[in-house]
This record gives structure tokens, sequence and C-alpha cells, in this order.
């Protein structure tokens, strides 16, 4: 058996097919009741999850200047398209301000680009410079590793506060601001989270792996590329999905660096809705509606990717 | 680059690395070594950034900047805005980055530091040789714009006071008419007839109202008085209108540095207002938190609340109940209202402040503010554009001389100016909040005085 | 490369001290070039600045001026200071045990119950949501008089939540919001460190008549402890430096009831100007945090891995 061979699709199909039989197998009354009652969890936990989701919902397609006439209302208050419309540019000012919007216009195609570019480029980055150095931290060996581990993972623990100030400076000395480098560049060499995850997964690949490799006579690159990275594709993923949607949610950091119509991305130009007149309400409506348009992109993402989270983790089940 | 290269090497290597990251790092110091306020340019032409935090007023001022450019082709006017939060900690970024925009909305409870830190320019030197008349503006709103150095940083773009807005079905179920509503009384004792009426506004959910025998007020379903929050050091919709009318103030003049925080007249004031708490007409400070004052009046949780100008046009578009305004009460020493105004200040890092100032000049001019009247948000502060604003305001159908009227009267009073703003807001607002929600007596403001005071030692 | 190693897990660290390779040293360096490059310019370089500006008094616009360790001295009779650590411990506390318990248990549902893609997305529905707007949101469902929830509360005959308007409620209500965004997110993690747990102990287990239960004790968790350390030591320190819910919904408020520690930091920077007692209170948490950190991987030995 040649570590090479790429291990998802050969892998896939006998560790699912052993998995399914497997969950069926107990049959008696202890192990049903148990079903039952993981169930009933399971249930009541997706419940306790979408329930707000709902309310978003319910709220975007309220009329925003009626919410609170009737603010146990299990239906949207004043049904309309309009926070929708609002969101999209398609209202005009008077339409928007009638209401409860605030009339200003938000160039939302422009901004899903922007964030698309940019949470792309920043997920691109990230995982492939951490995984670089998560496998150096885990399985190559060198001095003073342990320590510079120890110190990469105190970057978890800087309060953002330091790093804000003198990373904003810096890119206006490079002359970065209203850039898409600017929003990217803070985290596309490393973030102590990507680094410390993975590295985490690559202590779990058994040794002898690479060993077999070693004896086909591979390099530290070739056995990263080829053996490391393709048996880690499950948390490779995963955490690619993860930084994709922290990334995709980052709101002050482009808001300070790149706030510039061209560059901005969906969270700053949605911010609009977020905070109007000081000691108004927010346009709720307008902002759910946002917020759900805003969330679409990454909720695609996640299910076209999560099947294939299962799918690529087969490697477990043959080693 | 031999790959198989001896051990004694590696540190070698590595300390190359570092060498490139110690490079890296000093581009960074590069960039913090200068500190200080860089003094900018006097350019005439070319683009001016101009920030503003409420979205609202946005297409007036964006007209504004159209007509602007009309007339002064060399100068191009960018807007931006961003929502009240943002707004000052990106603003604050910007001085500290020097990238700040060239003009920006000014508010009255930050210049002051602004302009002690010599991040935002004087303005004497330009008014004077303009010939700007400041008398055009509401009495009160120039005035604001004087630093603490007595200096001025801002003009005045607009003007605010504070009335009441209430559930109009509410008032006539309850007998109570409009000429009554805006000739209530007030006195720290007994309330006067403000409070009669908003016992009576107060229902429980039994339907059975809150001067009436039988009342329940641990069941409420409408509160006479609304309740925001406990108003921090100045509360300026909150209890500024009462607490004021018994001839305190919380500073003696602009920029004062001795605070009343431990006068009898304002605890006994914040006691009667507290003892609303107690009685069911006033929601206790715990239920606050959440939805917002306008929302819970849409609802019907609250008949009247107490809230500035700038929220006219917002309130007028609730559906589903019917609203009206009415001046705030008179009290022991007459009716008292907080007028506040907001400017346009220029930043002194601007590399435009020709073209900066020209901007400035005309939006605290009658073209410009009577545009922002006509938008119907706010009241502009030249005096002659408040007809054509209380015009437009008025097509809300609300009676809006209650918040203008004060004006003509002389019943106003201005915004406390002070230095420390944010640490003095901050040190209120939580002695308020103890005093609010009935962990701390109003008497213990007195030691809390202390502490205000200290912060200027 | 055999099939089926589902020798107990206990083995002994793997021949670690095998003999070394030569080049690895400077593979390695290469290998963490471009991540140290990042760690150097924006999180090491700006932690030495925050360092410096702990010992001086600094305003932002007018150069630092020393004051040795005053600020550290300071901080010692700040009672706000103190109230924010004792509020940001109860907030960490409540956090941290109620998400971890409760990622686990989704994690290990989603493996043994169902591996429906759908319940998985579903979970992890709420991470996709900023939070800032999963905090205005949850204000706003939790409001006293109009909310949704107290609605349901009071219609069921009990007295209505202040649930951010209460001191004794705020805290915890806080850190429930939190937990909502985070679970998913937390047992997806989780859930890809079951993945790697080899299916055949579990049929060996099986055969041998253990229950679910026993399984989870014996298997599960012993070999999720490599996942878990990393769990618990990124969501404590997370955990830690709440901000976000906090600035949004109740500004630290009522009184200083959530007045967290980084609520307070960010005040004392931003809003009054004092950078320098800012930084020293930073330090300060940053130290705690290092602490707890390396406690917490001592604890769980993530360095190594049952399966090596």
């Amino acid at each position: 058996m040649s570590v090479q061979t790429p291990v998802e699709p050969a892998a896939a199909g006998p560790t699912r097919a052993t998995a399914a039989p497997v969950q069926k197998a107990p049959k008696d009354r202890r192990a049903g009741i148990g079903r039952v009652v993981a169930w009933a969890t399971l249930v009541l936990i997706m419940l306790v999850t979408l329930f707000p989701f709902y309310w978003m919902l319910r709220t975007a397609l309220s009329n925003g200047t009626q919410l609170a006439t009737d603010p146990s209302s299990p239906l949207p208050v004043g049904f309309t398209f309009g926070a929708f419309e609002r969101v999209l540019g398609l209202s005009t000012t008077a339409e928007a301000q009638a209401q409860g919007g605030s009339g200003a216009a938000i160039d939302f195609w422009l901004y899903l680009l922007n964030s698309l570019l940019v949470a792309t480029l920043i997920t691109a980055g990230q995982v492939f410079f951490g995984a670089m150095a998560a496998y150096a931290f885990a399985r190559l060996r060198w001095p003073g590793r342990d320590l510079v581990f120890f110190v990469f993972l105190t970057a978890l623990m800087v309060p953002p506060i330091f790093t804000q100030l003198p990373n904003f400076l810096l890119m206006r000395d490079l002359g970065l601001l209203n850039t898409y480098a600017a929003i990217v560049l803070p985290f596309f060499f490393m973030t102590p989270f990507a680094v410390f995850f993975l590295r985490q997964f690559f202590l779990g690949i058994p040794r002898e792996v690479e060993e077999a490799a070693v004896l086909d006579g591979a390099g530290t690159v070739r056995r990263f590329f080829r053996v490391i990275a393709p048996m880690a594709s499950g948390p490779l993923i995963t955490l690619a999905i993860l930084q994709y949607i922290q990334a995709w949610n980052e709101y002050f950091w482009p808001l300070l660096v790149a706030s510039d119509r061209s560059v901005r991305v969906l969270t700053v130009g949605l911010g609009v809705f977020r905070s109007q007149t000081p000691q108004g309400t927010p346009d709720w409506a307008g902002l759910m509606a946002a917020t759900l348009l805003a969330a679409l992109p990454i909720v695609v993402l996640f299910a076209v990717f999560s099947r294939r989270i299962v799918d690529s983790i087969g490697f477990s089940g043959i080693k | 680059m031999s790959t198989s290269a001896p051990s004694h090497r590696r540190p070698s290597r590595l300390r190359r690395g570092l060498a490139a990251a110690s490079a890296a790092l000093a581009l960074t110091v590069t960039g913090c070594a200068s500190y200080g306020v860089d003094q900018g340019g006097d350019g005439e032409s070319g683009t001016i950034t101009y920030w503003m935090w409420d979205s609202a007023q946005l297409p007036a001022y964006q007209q504004c900047a159209t007509d602007f450019h009309a007339a002064n082709p060399d100068v191009d006017v960018q807007i931006e805005q961003f929502g009240w939060d943002d707004y000052w900690n990106k603003l604050f970024t910007g001085f500290v980055a020097g990238s700040a925009p060239d003009v920006f909305v000014d508010h009255t409870s930050r210049f002051g530091e602004f302009a002690a830190r010599g991040l935002i320019e004087p303005l004497d030197d330009q008014v004077a040789a303009s010939g700007l008349e400041l008398g055009q503006y509401v009495p009160g709103s120039a005035e604001l714009w004087v630093g603490p150095d007595g200096r001025r940083y801002g003009l005045p773009k607009d003007f605010d006071t504070v009335g009441m807005f209430y559930n109009a079905e509410m008032a006539t179920e309850a007998g109570l008419t409009p000429e009554q509503m805006n000739a209530l009384t007030w006195n720290p004792t007994d309330g006067g007839t403000f409070e009669k009426a908003i016992a009576h506004l107060t229902v429980d959910t039994n339907g059975v109202r809150g001067d009436e025998p039988g009342f329940d007020k641990s069941s409420i379903a409408t509160y006479g008085l609304g309740l925001e929050n406990s108003g921090e050091a100045f509360g300026q919709t909150q209890w500024s209108w009462f607490t004021q009318t018994t001839g305190w103030s919380p500073v003696d003049e602009a920029w004062g540095t001795t605070f009343h925080y431990d006068d009898p007249r304002f605890q006994q004031s914040i006691t009667w207002w507290t003892g609303l708490v107690d009685k069911g007409y006033m929601p206790p400070l715990s239920l606050t938190q959440g939805g917002s004052l306008d929302q819970q009046l849409q609802a019907g949780k609250y008949a009247l609340i107490t809230n500035g100008s700038w929220n006219i046009a917002n309130y007028s578009k609730l559906k589903g109940i019917e609203l009206a305004v009415a001046k705030t009460p008179v009290g022991p020493e007459g009716r008292r209202t907080m007028t506040n105004s907001l400017g346009d200040s220029i930043s002194t890092t601007s590399q435009n402040k020709g073209a900066a100032w020209k901007w400035v000049r005309y939006l605290a001019s009658p073209a410009c503010q009577d545009v922002v009247a006509r938008g119907g948000i706010v009241f502009p502060a030249i005096a002659s554009t408040t007809p054509a604003a209380v015009e437009t305001l008025s097509k809300t159908g609300l009676d809006v001389t209650a918040f203008t009227d004060p004006i003509a009267d002389g019943e106003t009073f201005p915004y406390p100016e002070i230095l420390q703003a944010s640490e003095i807001q901050s040190i209120m607002g939580t002695a308020m909040d103890q005093v609010v929600g009935g962990q701390a007596p109003a008497s213990s403001l007195t030691a809390v005085n202390g502490r205000v005071e200290a912060v200027f030692q | 490369m055999t099939a089926g190693t589902t020798s107990p897990p206990r083995t002994a660290p793997a021949p670690a001290r095998a003999p070394r390779r030569s080049g690895e040293g400077l593979a390695a360096v290469g290998f963490i070039a471009p991540a140290l490059l990042g760690f150097a310019v924006f999180y090491f370089w700006p932690t030495l600045r925050g360092l410096w500006f702990s010992l001086t008094e600094y305003d932002f616009f007018s150069r630092p001026r020393f004051v040795g360790l005053d600020n550290y001295a300071r901080m010692a009779s700040d009672e706000t200071f103190w109230n924010a650590m004792k509020v940001t411990v109860q907030y960490v506390a409540i956090n941290i045990v109620v998400q971890t318990v409760l990622a686990v248990l989704i994690a290990v549902l989603l493996q043994r119950v169902t591996r429906s893609v759908f319940v998985r997305s579903v979970v992890v529905l709420p991470f996709l949501i900023s939070n800032v707007v999963v905090a205005l949101l949850f204000y706003w469902m939790l409001d006293a008089q109009i909310g949704i929830v107290n609605a349901a509360i009071t219609g069921l005959g009990l007295d209505a939540i202040p649930f951010f308007g209460e001191q004794d409620w705020v805290v915890p209500t806080i850190a429930l919001v939190n937990v909502w965004r985070h679970m998913g997110y937390t047992a997806l993690l989780v859930f890809a460190g079951l993945m790697t747990i080899p299916e055949g102990l579990y049929e060996a287990g099986r055969v041998d008549g253990a229950s679910e239960w026993r399984m989870f004790w014996s298997i599960t968790l012993p070999l999720l402890r490599p996942v878990l350390a990393l769990v618990l030591v990124i969501t404590v320190t997370g955990s830690f430096q709440v901000f976000d819910t906090v600035a949004v919904t109740t500004s630290g408020g009522p009184g200083d009831a959530s007045r967290v520690i980084q609520y307070y930091i960010f005040d004392l920077a931003f809003q009054r100007l004092e950078f320098g007692y800012a930084a020293a209170v930073s330090v300060v948490l940053f130290a705690i945090l290092a602490v707890v950190a390396f406690v917490q991987l001592r604890l769980t030995r993530a360095n190594e891995s049952d399966l090596a």
C-alpha cells in the first residue's frame, strides 16, 4: 500500500459503507431509548439555534416603521420585501425612508465582490502558510522548536488593542490605506489559531506514514505536499471554512484601513443599517435583511464543502 | 544552497531569516517615531473629505456638496458617513495617523478635547476676514463652539432642544387636552401637575390608572413616563428638563471644573424622579435595556417620553400610534430646555485648509442651511431658516413649535461644555445607574461629586 | 502501514528520538519563514511597543513620558480594574463551561447519531453571523418589555426577566449569547477531532459489549485530548477578550456589572486617551492569559498525541 495514492476517493467509499450498518446494529431496548434521547437533544439544540434565524427573517420581511406595534407577532409585521430591496439598492431614498431606512445608498454587488476577494485571499494565504508552519512545529526537529511555538501561541493572547493601532500606522506608512492589501496582510501569513489548529492535527497523524515516505526517498517538501497535506485535507478544509467565515465577518479592521467605496467590504458597507441617528432605532428590517443576504454566500459555501469534510476524512479508518 | 548543509550552519540561516524579519520591523518603527500633530497645508483647491454620522441627513448634505461644487469647480467634496460609534473611533485613529478628514461634523461634548490637543483649527481669523455674521445663528448655538482657550473651533450647523412626545390617543382617553399637556407644572416635592398627568396616564394590566384605588404597580401595561437610561452626567433628554428648573446647573460655566452634583436641589429632584419607579409610573432601570425608547413608545409601553428635536422625523414615521408633542413642564424657576448644536470643524492635519474653509463657510451659509431645513430632519442653526424647517417638519403632523418656541422665549440653557468629558460621563454613568437602579440613594452623589472634581487635579 | 492498528491508545511516544535527518532544520526555517514574518510584524512588534507604552504616560498626541511602574501601581488601587477582572472571570467561567459541554455533546451526537450534512450545517449557522449582529439581535429579542423571549415568559404567567438590565443577569446573559454563537463552531472543531479516531476502536468496543456511554469515556474522550486542548486554549483566550457583545449592548452597565476587562481597556485607551495605563492593563491581561494557557497545555499534555 503506497502512501502516495490520493487518499480521499479511495477511502471514502469503504468508510461510509462500514459506518452505515454499524450505526443500525445495536437493536436492544436500552440503545433504542438512548437514540430517542439523543435525537430529542439534537432537535432541541437545532430549535434553539434556528429560532433567532427565523426571527431575523420575520423581521427582515417586516416594515421597519411598524415593527414595535406588534412585537410578539410570529409573522412579519406589515409584510414587505422593502428591506431586501433597500439592501440591494433597488429602492429610492424616499421609499427607503418611508420604511424606516436611512436612504443611504450602498453598492451591494461591489461590496460582495470585495468581500469574496478579500476573504479568499486571507483564507488561501493563512491556510497555506499556516500549514507549512504547523508542519514544522509538529513534525520537523530543530533547535528551539517548542520555545518558538510557545511564543507563537502567545500571539493568541495579545489584546487586539495592542496590534490594531501599530498595524494601522504600518499600513499608512506603506501607502496601503484603502487597498485590498491593507485588509488582507495582517491575516495573510499567519494567525496563531491556524498554526495551532493544524499543528494539533498533524500531531495526530501516525509517524509511520512519513517514515514510509522517507524510505521511498521523499524529501521534507515532498513529504509535506504529497503525504501530510492530503491526509490532513479534512482539517485543512475545516480550517479554511472557519477562517473564511472569520474573514468574511471581520468588521473593525477593514473599517479602519479600507473604508473607501472601491475596496469597501460587505460588513463595512452594511454598517449603515446598524447605527443611524444617535438614540434612534437601527433600521431593524434592513439590518436583518442585510445580515441574511451577507450570510448567504457562506451558507452556500459551507453547504457545498461540509460534505467534503466527511468524505475526505476517511483516511482515519484504514491506516 | 546545498541541501546537505552541515549542522553548524543552521543558526546562520536562522539569523538571516531573523535579519529579514527585523528589516520588516524597521519599517514599522519609522511609522511610529513621530509624535505631535502634522500641521497640514493651506491648499485652496482639490478634493476634500467630509465626514458625518447621521445617515438620514446624508441626502441633504450631498445636495449641498453638489451645489458647492457648481459654485467652486476647483473643489470637490467627498462625503463619507459612518454610524455614531464607529465615527469617533475612526476619527480618532484618523487623528493618530494623520489621515483624518479635512472637515467633519463635530459634537460639543468632544471638540474641547480635540482643541486642547491641537487637532482642530481655530477659525477666528477666517471668520473675521470673511465678515461672517455670527448674529445670524440661533441664540446660543454659535457660542457653543468657543473652546476652553476662548478661540472658535467650529461653525454651528444646526441646533436642538428637548421636548415631550406622547401618545395622543392615550392622552385623550385620560382626558388630557393638548393645551393641558403644554402647560404642565413641576416641582421636586410632589411633582406638580406633571406627576398627576403621568400618574393618570399609567395603566396597570387590569386597566386601573395609576391614581385610582386598586392600582397594581407590580403589573403595568403602560408606564406614564418612559425611561431611556440614567442619563450620565448631564441627563440631556432624561432629567435636565426638570433638574435645571430649580435653578441648579451641573457646572457653573463653560469649561468649568466645579461641579454641583452635591447640591441638595439636584439630589432632591433626582430623588423625586427615582421615586416614580417605586410608584409604578416609570419603569425600573432594569427594564430599559434592549429595545429603544421609540419602540417602547410605539408598542404602547410608554405614554410619554422626553427626547430631542433631532428625533422628530424618526418618531413621526412610527406607524400604529398617534403621536403629539408638547413643551417640557414649567418648574419652580420656569421652563428650561437644553439646547445643543452640532458644528463643522477643520482638522489641523488637512492639506487643503483653504478649500476646507470655503466648504465650512458654505455649510454655515443660508444657501446650504436652507437645503438642510427642507431636508426635514433637523433645525439648521441660521435663525432665518427655522420657518422653513418648521414647515417641512410640520408635514409630519406634529406641532414642532414645542421645540422652537422655548428658543424665542429664552427658556433654554446650553449643553454643558467640559474637558475630560468621557471620563466624567463614565463616572457619572455608573453613579447614576446605581441611584436610578435603587442601589444607592441620591445623597451618594455628594461623594461622586468629589471624584468628578478630582479628575481635574 | 498495516490496516487495523486498533492497539490500545496508550502507546509510548513514537520513536521520536529517531536519528536526526540532515536538512530538517533548514527545511523548518523555510517552512516557518512566512508565518514568522507575519508574527514578527503584526504581533510581536506591536506587543513590544505595548510593553514600552505600559511604562509611560501616553495620550497618542504627545511624546510618551516614562513613568516606570506607576501604571502598574495604579492598578492595585483601581476598583474599576478589579471589578472588571471579577466580571471577566465570571463571564469566562460560565461561557467556557457551558460552551464546552454543549460542543462536545453536539460533536458526539453528530458523530454517533447522525452524520447528516444538514444537521451539521444548522449547528454552525450562528457562527456565520457577525458578533455585533448577534449581540444586537439578542439585545432586542431579550428586551424585558417588547422582546419575544419575555413575551413567551410572561405568556407562561411568569415575571419578565430583565436579561440585560439586572446586575445579576447581565453577565450570564452575555455569556450565553456568545455560547449560542460559538457552540456549533466549537462542536465542529471537536467533531473534526472525533473524525481522526479510528472507527475500528468503536467496533472493537462493541464486540466487547461496551455501551456508548462507556465508549465515550474510555475511547472518545482520551483520544480527543489533543483537539480538546486546542479548543480549550482557543476558547478560553478568546473568551477573556470578550468585547463586541458588551460594546453594542450594555456598554458595561448597569453600573459596572458588565464592564469586562477588554471594554475597560478600550474605554481607557480610546475614550479617555490614557493609552499608557490601558497598555499596562493589557499587559496584565496578557500575562494572565499566558499563564492560563501554559497551565492548560501542561494539564492536557497537548504536545503529545495518543496516536503518535
